[in-house]
């Protein structure tokens, strides 16, 4: 019986022949999930490169390569993902980690193709079948990396409106090390940072809590970090990958918590410049501020000795006559200053080259000269009315302020301005009115709307929070006068401020006109260069630009062999621009002094 | 489900409760109680299908949590029964005598987390890893990226670029 069976049960599977089959009929056209997470998609345009992708991915799956028509520029690297799939595990860590959100995981799960190589690709670049499908995995609503900065503590406007002292009040160690643990360390922001430090280096080196080697890093590129921790523009942050989606890191705020934890006594055995060799050379630095104290310091480590003339009775250029002392008070800017006053740099304040020496005598008894003069002259709207003895420079009187000479300050004050040397004025003069008349009378104005203020935001904000009336969007067109005193400004609506081509060419609106009422006026449209400290036999043989301003090489060499120029002079205004000339400026230096040698 | 959950308090101790789709509960019980209560689940309550038991490594709490997805063919409904046991010498009663195929998912359990189930038939053979010497790889402290990139070789023609020396190379070469 066993064997007729063997032989007939064969046979008896045709009795199925007619039944719908149980399989799935053409597997190969069924679809994936709503949420599969199949070939990968980039949206390459929202897509900066930063290559956290890459190295989340645990099967190095990834590689970050250039692709044609995508140039490296600020906040955007350039490169793109490569994806190879003989090693992608469908994880999807690269799309939930994924700065931008413009990595995400199509439906599509199936594709043949008879070349192994085809299996990498760079998704976005090339177009693929899944690139238009809606279906996949997509960056999730959890986040592996808090989207929120931690919040800075600091005095409430009514704690700091009649006073100086400091607003911010820095990071502890528990906040600095949430924040610096927000970093996904692409290191997008050093191409950005003038003085393009190492910023995911030093906010690693707070993660292992090693603060030593924090400042270590710091300096490597800034001798200031003190005071860049405060007052820095931080253009770091606007191209921060993390901002993307979220607060971009705090990068100033932790740079800040690295110097205000390392004690002043410790930094020469913690930078290890405690026995530096002289060389013998001598470089005579002209101006105390920023690009000064960079190039000093650099130069110092070098073996040179420097020595510093300074105009002013004390170190620190804009950064102590200019900045207010609420924002950086004097003791943070002391430690960075006496930092490098410890390394051999002798400083000769009240000194104006120019009159109580001349350029030359310092050519002839030093082996090198560096100005980092500033832009310190107030200019003018020249309108109507700007003869007047109650207008004033906004750099004029944050001078006074800080040198204690007695400060005008009358009731009702307009500022005309929109940068932050305008929201400097307008924040101390209403601490001082609030000081004289236990009220804020007063109104900044600037051409730009609020959208394109110069102005760092926080200041904006900060300054209101302080009872100032910010009003921007209008043009100055003329001070009323009645008797012989101010009674207000005449402005017009502004349209716009730069044209097409991105030039200086406001627009008005004749039609809509406003008054603000005032008894001072403050001018603070921008500072303009003093070179009178330069004869007129030396500036014959240095070369201007059309607009007048010096032509100096990449290391900052002016057209006269043994004159560098730097700092606000020749780029920003800022400090961290400052600082980064001031370096180079001081490897220029040592070329040219160790060239003239041999 | 929600009176199936009232009932089911009065005689367990459920340490947490999510509702998280009409048809989809996750319970949590203790290591101690959690088989007498699948056991229970599954001969008075129906949930007579065992659709997976797999685990989850919380690294940074010290344990692992057991999932158990139970379901009901009548009410159409499951049940993820979860416990929380030491992640040290990790151990969990088996439950091959409620559902035969547990073995197998107790089996890969062993060999990808290292977590034993005494007395389960077969567990200390090899599952679908053969000779493997390193940390049980589901494990977060298993480097996958250092094993992968020791194991395998790189594939040819493939090259690296690190987004920040890269802008260095187009932006500033010589700063």
């Amino acid at each position: 019986m066993g064997k007729i069976n063997d032989i007939l049960s064969p046979f008896t599977a045709w009795k199925h022949v007619v039944n719908e089959p149980l399989s799935v009929k053409e597997p190969l056209k069924r679809e994936g999930a709503d949420r599969y997470r199949g070939f990968h998609k980039n949206e390459i345009d929202k897509c900066i490169g930063c290559g956290t992708c890459e190295e989340i991915c645990q099967n190095a799956a990834i590689d970050m390569v250039p692709v044609e028509g995508k140039e490296t520029k600020d906040g955007d690297s350039g490169l793109r993902p490569k994806i190879d799939y003989g090693r992608c595990c469908w994880c999807a860590l690269c799309v939930d980690i994924c700065t931008t959100g413009s990595l995400s995981m199509s439906n599509e799960f199936k594709w043949i193709d008879e070349n192994p190589d085809n299996f990498r690709f760079v998704p976005g670049a090339e177009n693929k079948p899944w690139d238009d499908k809606e279906k996949g995995w997509k960056k999730p609503d959890y986040h592996l990396y808090n989207p929120e900065r931690v919040e800075m503590h600091e005095l409430k406007p009514e704690e700091r409106d009649k006073s100086f002292i400091e607003i911010i009040h820095g990071y502890s160690k528990e906040q600095a090390l949430l924040e610096a643990d927000r970093c996904v360390a692409c290191g997008i922001c050093t191409a950005t940072c003038p003085a393009h430090m190492g910023i995911p280096e030093y906010i690693k080196a707070i993660r292992n809590d090693d603060l030593e080697e924090g400042l270590r890093i710091l300096y490597d590129t800034n001798p200031l970090p003190e005071i860049c921790g405060r007052i820095c523009t931080h253009k770091c942050e606007t191209v921060c990958s993390v901002g993307h989606l979220g607060d971009p890191i705090s990068i100033r705020w932790l740079k800040r918590y690295i110097a205000d934890q390392n004690p002043s006594d410790k930094y020469k055995e913690i930078l290890g410049t405690e026995n530096i060799e002289k060389n013998g050379k001598k470089v005579a630095i002209i101006g105390s501020g920023p690009a000064g104290l960079s190039a000093a310091h650099y130069l110092s480590l070098m073996g040179y000795s420097c020595t510093i003339f300074e105009k002013l009775p004390q170190a620190g250029g804009m950064m102590r006559y200019g900045i207010p002392e609420y924002r950086l008070p004097y003791e943070s800017l002391d430690k960075d200053i006496n930092y490098i006053q410890s390394l051999g740099t002798e400083f000769r304040y009240n000194t104006t080259v120019g009159k109580d020496i001349t350029i030359e005598q310092l050519h002839e008894k030093f082996d090198a000269v560096f100005a980092g003069t500033g832009l310190h002259l107030g200019r003018s709207t020249r309108i109507p009315g700007t003869d007047h003895a109650d207008v004033y420079q906004a750099v004029d009187l944050l001078r006074d302020i800080v040198l204690g000479n007695e400060v005008p300050v009358k009731e009702k004050i307009v500022v005309i301005g929109g940068g932050n040397v305008a929201m400097d004025i307008t924040r101390s003069l209403a601490r001082l009115q609030n000081q004289k008349y236990g009220k804020v009378q007063i109104i900044t104005t600037s051409l730009e709307s609020e959208d394109i203020m110069p102005a760092d935001r926080e200041e904006i904000v900060e300054g209101r929070e302080e009872m100032a009336q910010i009003i921007p969007g209008w043009g100055p067109v003329s001070i009323k006068i009645e008797d012989g005193k101010i009674k207000g400004l005449n402005v017009v609506k502004c349209l716009s401020v730069f044209d097409e081509e991105r030039r200086f060419n406001p627009k008005f609106d004749d039609n809509q006109t406003n008054f603000f009422e005032a008894d001072m006026i403050v001018e603070s449209i921008g500072q303009g260069m003093d070179l009178s400290y330069i004869s007129d036999k030396t500036k014959e043989n240095l070369k201007l630009d059309p607009r007048g301003r010096i032509i100096v090489d990449e290391y900052f060499r002016s057209s006269i062999d043994w004159l560098f120029v730097g700092g606000d002079i020749i780029q920003g205004p800022d400090v961290i621009h400052g600082i980064a000339n001031g370096h180079k400026a001081a490897i220029g230096i040592d070329n040219f002094i160790n060239n003239q040698n041999k | 489900m929600k009176e199936l959950i009232d009932r089911l308090k009065t005689s367990y101790t459920v340490e947490d409760y999510i509702q998280q789709r009409s048809d989809l509960a996750h319970i949590t019980v203790s290591k101690e109680t959690a088989v007498d209560f699948i056991s229970h689940l599954q001969r008075v309550e129906g949930y007579k299908h065992l659709v997976i038991l797999t685990a989850v490594d919380w690294i940074e709490d010290g344990k692992f949590q057991l999932t158990y997805l139970l379901n009901n063919p009548e009410m159409k409904n499951d049940i993820n029964v979860k416990v929380f046991i030491e992640r040290e010498n990790a151990t969990m009663e088996s439950i091959h005598h409620l559902w035969e195929q547990a073995r197998t998912y107790q089996r890969e359990l062993k060999e990808m987390f290292g977590i034993d189930f005494p007395g389960s038939p077969g567990v200390d053979k090899p599952f679908i890893l053969e000779g493997w010497h390193d940390l049980p790889p589901y494990r977060r402290d298993f480097d996958t990226k250092k094993y992968s990139e020791e194991t395998y070789f790189p594939r040819p023609g493939r090259e690296k670029n690190d987004p920040a020396t890269y802008m260095k190379q187009k932006l500033y070469p010589n700063e």
